[in-house]
C-alpha cells in the first residue's frame, strides 16, 4: 500500500510504543531510556524489512495515551490534521478501501510477493538459554517501577520486570514477582564465575515481606542469558508507599568486558498499564506444531505444503535455503526444522511442557 | 431429523467460541470508536521522535493524508 499510495502523496508511519508482549520472540524487554527505545525501532525496521518509517513515542507514552491506548490501532489523518478514520486494530485491506475512497484508486495494486521484503531475525542471544528453569507466575500484572538511571552510569544490562497479583495491587497483600532479564540490545550474558545476582528490598514501616534479600541460584554453566526470577509474599503494603529495590549482579559483554553493577528501582503498588503482557515461562519458545500450523494457514491449494507463492513473513526471503530437498515446497518436516532452528539458535526459551518448575 | 438436530447442536458448540471472539472484537472496535479522540477531531499534538532521535511535533505531519499504525517489536 505504501508503494501504491506513496507516489500519490500519502504518508505512512509506524508508531513505536511500549512493548505489548515483552519476552516474546527475541526475549526483548521494555526499554528504560529513549536511546534504547530508538534502538528498538531501528531493530523493528530490520526485522520487518519495511520501508515505512517509524515514529517513536516518548518514554511517557504520551501519543499512545492520547490516541486511546491500544497496541495495534490505526488512524488515517487528512491534510488538515483531522482524524478521518480510526480502528482499534490495524486492518490493511480496510485502509486500502479508505484510500481508494479518499485519494482514488491505483492502476495496479502491489501484491505482498511483489515487494520482496528483506526480513531479519531477532537479535541472537550471546549465550545459552534454557539453562535456568523458569518460575511459574500465573495471573500477575506488571506494576509501576522506576529505575534510577544515572546519566553517565553503566546501562541496565539486566532489566527488572516487576509484577504483582490482583490481591497485592488491590489490598496490599499478595505475591510479588521480580524477573531480571538481560536486555538483548546490550548483548550481555551473566557472569556465573562470580557471585550470583542478589537483591535487597527496603520497605516502609509496617510492610511485611518474606524475603527482604535473596540470591539467585548458583549456575554451573560459565554463562547464560536466562532471567533471574524471584517470587515474594508481601503483606500490609500501604497504597502510595513505594518500596526501594537494590540489585547487584555481574554481566559480561563479549569475553573480556565484565561489569559488576548495583542498580536501584522504586516500586509502586499500582498496575502499569504500559507494561504489556509477558508470557513468562516458555516465552520466546516456538511451539513446532503451532508454528507449522500457522505457516500452513497460507496453504491455499490444500496440499499440506507451502509453495513459494504461499509462503509469508520471515520464511519467504529464506525459502530456497529452507527447502532442504529442493522440491520447491516446504513440507511439515521442513517447517518443524525451522521452529527447532529458531528455538535452539535464536530465541529459545524453555519448552513449557518440559521445563522444571521452581516455586 | 434427530441427526440434523445433533449436527446443529455440535455446530453451535464448534462455532460458539469464534462467534464470541468476533463479537468481543466488534464490541472493542465500537468502544474504541466512541473514545476520544473521535473521528473528525484533530490529531493530538505531541512531541515524538524519528528513529534517529530527531524530535518533532505530530502537527508537523499536516499537509498530506497520513496513515499511522501503532506497533512494536513484540
Amino acid at each position: 500500500m505504501h508503494r501504491d499510495y506513496g507516489p500519490k502523496g500519502v504518508k505512512f508511519f509506524f508508531i513505536y510504543k511500549t512493548l505489548a508482549h515483552p519476552e516474546l520472540a527475541g526475549n526483548y524487554v521494555q526499554p528504560f531510556t529513549l536511546a534504547e527505545r530508538l534502538a528498538h525501532a531501528r531493530q523493528a525496521d530490520k526485522q520487518l524489512g519495511a520501508t515505512i518509517p517509524w515514529v517513536v513515542d516518548a518514554m511517557d507514552n504520551r501519543l499512545k495515551h492520547a490516541l486511546g491506548d491500544r497496541p495495534n490501532s490505526e488512524f488515517l489523518v487528512n491534510p488538515d490534521g483531522i482524524i478521518v478514520r480510526k480502528r482499534a486494530w490495524s486492518h490493511p485491506d480496510q485502509v486500502r478501501k479508505d484510500l481508494e475512497e479518499l485519494v482514488g484508486p491505483v492502476e495496479q495494486i502491489t501484491r505482498e510477493e511483489d515487494v520482496h521484503l528483506k526480513l531479519e531475525l531477532p537479535i541472537k542471544a550471546p549465550a545459552a538459554r534454557g539453562v535456568v528453569p523458569r518460575i511459574s507466575r500465573p495471573q500477575m500484572q506488571p506494576i509501576v517501577m522506576e529505575p534510577h538511571i544515572e546519566p553517565k552510569g553503566l546501562p541496565f544490562f539486566a532489566k527488572l520486570r516487576a509484577e504483582a497479583d490482583a490481591d497485592l495491587i488491590r489490598n496490599g497483600a499478595g505475591r510479588l514477582y521480580f524477573g531480571f532479564h538481560l536486555d538483548p540490545f546490550h548483548n550481555g550474558h551473566w557472569n556465573n564465575l562470580t557471585k550470583p545476582l542478589s537483591f535487597k528490598l527496603e520497605i516502609c514501616e509496617g510492610v511485611k515481606v518474606d524475603k527482604l534479600t535473596d540470591v539467585a541460584p548458583k549456575v554451573e554453566a560459565v554463562s547464560d542469558t536466562d532471567p533471574r526470577e524471584f517470587l515474594l509474599n508481601v503483606e500490609a503494603w500501604p497504597d502510595g508507599e513505594p518500596l526501594r529495590l537494590i540489585v547487584t549482579y555481574s554481566a559480561c559483554v563479549g569475553e573480556e568486558s565484565c561489569h559488576t553493577v548495583k542498580q536501584e528501582y522504586v516500586l509502586h503498588r499500582k498496575r502499569d498499564n504500559d507494561g504489556g503482557g509477558a508470557r513468562g515461562e516458555g516465552a520466546g519458545y516456538w511451539d513446532p506444531k503451532e508454528f507449522t500450523r500457522q505457516m500452513l494457514s497460507g496453504d491455499k491449494d490444500g496440499d499440506g505444503k507451502l509453495s513459494k507463492s504461499e509462503a509469508r513473513g520471515l520464511i519467504l526471503p529464506q525459502f530456497d535455503s529452507l527447502d532442504i530437498d529442493k522440491d520447491g515446497l516446504l513440507d511439515r518436516k521442513e517447517l518443524n526444522a525451522i521452529s527447532d532452528w529458531l528455538n535452539h539458535h535464536h530465541q529459545p526459551g524453555s519448552a513449557p511442557a518440559n521445563s522444571k518448575k521452581r516455586q | 431429523m434427530r441427526f440434523a438436530s445433533l449436527l446443529v447442536l455440535v455446530m453451535a458448540f464448534v462455532a460458539w467460541p469464534a462467534d464470541i471472539q468476533a463479537q468481543r472484537m466488534q464490541e472493542r472496535e465500537e468502544e474504541f470508536l466512541k473514545s476520544k479522540p473521535l473521528v473528525d477531531d484533530p490529531l493530538p499534538d505531541v512531541t515524538v521522535y524519528s528513529s534517529d532521535g530527531m524530535a518533532f511535533k505530530t502537527a508537523d505531519l499536516r499537509g498530506h493524508y497520513t496513515v499511522l499504525t501503532f506497533g512494536c517489536l513484540t
